[in-house]
């Protein structure tokens, strides 16, 4: 078995203490770590503090270990992590401010046209990173929170990079074997269907019929991958290293998950929709933030997978920087920001500028178009690639968007 | 009272900062407030168009929110941690103190004005000699995570009118009674109802006790914060007040009120014992008056901007309030005033 096919595979879980074969898996397997802020963080409380401003909120400004960047206090640990690890973008200009328009235009990098089915962020990395034999998912999304919980999508691209959607449960449902088949008859039906399928595609050339087979070729190694969602197989040390939130071991769940050949894993926080009380929200939420991303990007780097994992750290917009009368932030597109972390990434850079009560861009707009490229690029995805839908031709990232030049290593 | 009593509204002051704590001066039109622009003002409410008058020297930090007026000194605690004695006749900076290692929530003083009381959600109270400044004793019966996990903040502090007993209580309802002279903890009792934790929908909580007061004979320890909420994106639940005989284990008596909405910021007993006030609010301020006996609101108004902070005069019946954006002045009509 190659590099790519144990990459493939639960058992790259175990695999990646053998330095060699680790070496092998970092040149060929790279994945994504969402980090889904759902119901949008503030920038004000993250990324891009205005302490002092009548809109900078009660606290602080804290210096990172980057000469010149401060975050906001409610970050310590990642004020410590930015110079090697993190990338600060604070002049994401999205405009669209209500949440399903925000969640639909930050997933797929795109406006909706009617018509076509963009595929979301998820979809598009889960084509373009799996491994054709893989046997692991390409595409696994985890939403436990009620609110705001939407599901993302292959779009167009073949229904085999939808997600897996874990919403009650951190371990997939209904992918065990029934106990009243023996594993036996259970391989004995899959070749049976088989053979039926493969005769059956010899006279019909769909790409429908193609991705229903493939799926069904990949059933027993889905089904034997439920080892990989169980956190309870790490050591002790290591689930306490993420911490017991909720939050934590779900991005424990997404190491593991990545470090055995899953290319786009979505863990979902919910919810920091912040309308009222937004500094108490953001005291409770940022310091699971806080501690999870820095932990996970520690793990990461720790086993030498930082370099081929790329953390994003994103949520359907920002807040407003007027305060209401309830102590909340409102929605707000217009200047807010989003961070990115390890592979292709050059730490220790906050890119772009709101002015000084943070209400505008004041330097170096981008839209979700420009950090789509951004990301493709850092994943070596060329962003300018196309698909064809039809005879149609459609770039993974949006037409006429560059990526960040500045925050790419 | 003699007859049905009610509030109104008598003055409002617009501010474009937001006004988390409030102290008038007694028998005086003169009020001192700590703002959202990290600074200390003084207005003086009789002349006809009052300007604040800013305190100098280098001042918070960060957001005001507790205050204490001891004769002509006033002392204010931040979300900066620290505590800073003012002189107000001149309103310059007399002393700071690092007194907590994160947000102040609360600054009191006990009824002789000897000691200063300071709550922060590093979850400590702590006890101040108001004239030198000097620690005397730092105490805490509230664990910094809250059972689901996150950081806990310890919001309310009262003192009895005897000096005799402080309470404090913390974000996921805990309330512990000290005694004043020992700090030892001698009583503590739960409002589960104010913390907020939605462990489906959203995932976070949004509450917590936010006030606390004894009654004038010390018996009665009132409570105060919000219930529950649908959605906890905005305060829009009842308003919750528990009273408890913290000293028996009789069931509180509970007041919510649906008809204004948000949390109830503080509570200022009368002299009879029997009612009291309760302020907060939503985006929008309440003032409501609570007769215990009844269980229920005898009389309420509503203000244009969310309540932080009350003042009341020595008669009962005139009330300041701070808030977003404004100051407020309100009155109790159709009754007669209070003995003190």
């Amino acid at each position: 078995m190659g590099a790519a096919g144990a990459a493939a595979d639960m058992t790259a879980v175990d695999a990646l203490t053998s330095p060699l074969l680790a070496g092998e898996l970092k040149r060929q397997q790279k994945s994504v770590i969402l980090l889904w802020l759902a119901g949008g963080a503030s920038q004000l409380e993250t990324w891009d503090p205005k302490p002092g401003a009548a809109t900078g909120g009660p606290y602080r400004a804290i210096q990172t270990n980057v000469p010149g960047i401060q975050i906001s206090e409610l970050l310590p640990k990642m004020s410590q992590r930015l110079q090697q690890n993190t990338a600060i973008i604070r002049s994401l200009n999205t405009k669209i401010a209500d949440h399903g328009g925000g969640y639909t235009l930050m997933d797929t990098g795109r406006l909706p046209e009617p018509g076509v089915d963009f595929p979301h962020l998820g979809g598009i990395i889960a084509h373009e990173l799996s491994q054709p034999d893989s046997k692991v998912p390409d595409h696994i999304e985890m939403y436990t929170s009620t609110e705001g919980r939407r599901k993302g999508s292959a779009g167009f691209l073949p229904s085999r990079f939808n997600p897996m959607f874990l919403t009650d449960s951190m371990i997939p449902e209904n992918i065990s074997r029934l106990e009243s088949i023996s594993d036996i008859d259970h391989q004995q039906r899959a070749d049976l269907r088989n053979m039926l399928a493969k005769n059956f595609q010899k006279n019909v050339h769909s790409s429908s019929v193609a991705s229903h087979n493939s799926a069904f070729e990949r059933v027993r190694g889905l089904m034997s991958s439920d080892y990989l969602f169980d956190v309870e197989k790490e050591p002790q040390s290591a689930r306490d290293h993420y911490g017991p939130t909720q939050f934590g071991q779900q991005c424990l769940a997404a190491r593991r998950l990545v470090g055995a050949g899953v290319p786009f894993v979505k863990v979902a926080r919910a919810w920091w929709d912040s309308h009222g009380q937004n500094f108490e929200t953001h005291r409770e939420l940022c310091a699971d933030l806080d501690h999870v991303m820095s932990a996970l990007l520690h793990d990461l780097q720790q086993r030498g997978m930082l370099e081929n994992t790329l953390v994003i750290t994103l949520g359907e917009f920002g807040r407003t920087p007027s305060i209401n009368g309830s102590l909340g932030r409102d929605h707000f597109a217009n200047a807010w920001s989003c961070s990115l972390s390890g592979c292709g990434i050059r730490g220790g850079v906050a890119y772009g500028k709101t002015d000084e009560e943070g209400r505008t861009v004041a330097d170096g707009e981008v839209n979700a178009g420009n950090l789509f490229a951004t990301i493709f690029t850092a994943l070596g995805i060329d962003p300018e690639k196309e698909y064809m839908l039809g005879s149609r031709p459609v770039p993974v990232a949006d037409f006429h968007c560059s990526p960040i030049a500045e925050v790419l290593a | 009272m003699s007859q049905t009593p009610k509030i109104e509204r008598a003055g409002e002051w617009n501010s474009k900062d937001i006004l988390f704590s409030i102290a008038a001066v007694p028998e005086t039109e003169t009020l001192f407030v700590g703002s959202s622009d990290f600074r200390v003002y003084e207005f003086d409410l009789s002349v006809e168009k009052p300007e604040r008058v800013e305190f100098t020297g280098t001042g918070h930090q960060s957001y005001v929110t507790g205050m204490a007026l001891l004769g002509k000194t006033l002392v204010t605690g931040s979300y900066d941690g620290q505590l800073i004695w003012w002189n107000t006749e001149d309103r310059t900076e007399l002393r700071r103190q690092r007194a907590h290692d994160r947000w102040i929530r609360r600054v009191i003083s006990s009824p002789d004005q000897q000691r200063i009381i300071s709550v922060a959600d590093d979850m400590q109270c702590r006890v101040w000699n108001s004239e030198s400044g000097e620690l005397l004793k730092a105490f805490s019966d509230h664990p910094e995570i809250t059972p689901h996990n996150y950081p806990s903040m310890l919001y309310a502090v009262a003192i009895s009118e005897d000096g005799q007993h402080i309470a404090t209580g913390d974000r996921t309802g805990h309330v512990a009674i000290w005694d004043a002279e020992t700090f030892e903890k001698i009583g503590e009792t739960e409002a589960p109802g104010m913390y907020t934790w939605d462990p489906k929908q959203r995932r976070h909580s949004i509450g917590g006790i936010r006030s606390l007061a004894f009654s004038p004979d010390g018996t009665q320890l009132a409570v105060g914060g919000i219930g529950k909420i649908g959605n906890i994106d905005h305060l829009g639940g009842q308003s919750r007040l528990e009273i408890f005989r913290w000293e028996s284990d009789d069931e509180p008596v509970l007041i919510e009120d649906e008809s204004k909405k948000g949390l109830i910021e503080q509570i200022v007993w009368r002299p009879d014992g029997k009612t009291l006030f309760g302020v907060g609010g939503d985006h929008k301020g309440f003032v409501n008056l609570y007769d215990v006996e009844k269980g229920e609101i005898l009389t309420q108004e509503g203000g244009s901007g969310h309540i932080h902070a009350v003042s009341v005069d020595s008669s009962f019946t005139t009330l300041f309030t701070a808030g977003h954006n404004q100051i407020e002045r309100w009155r109790l009509v159709d009754e007669e005033p209070a003995a003190s």
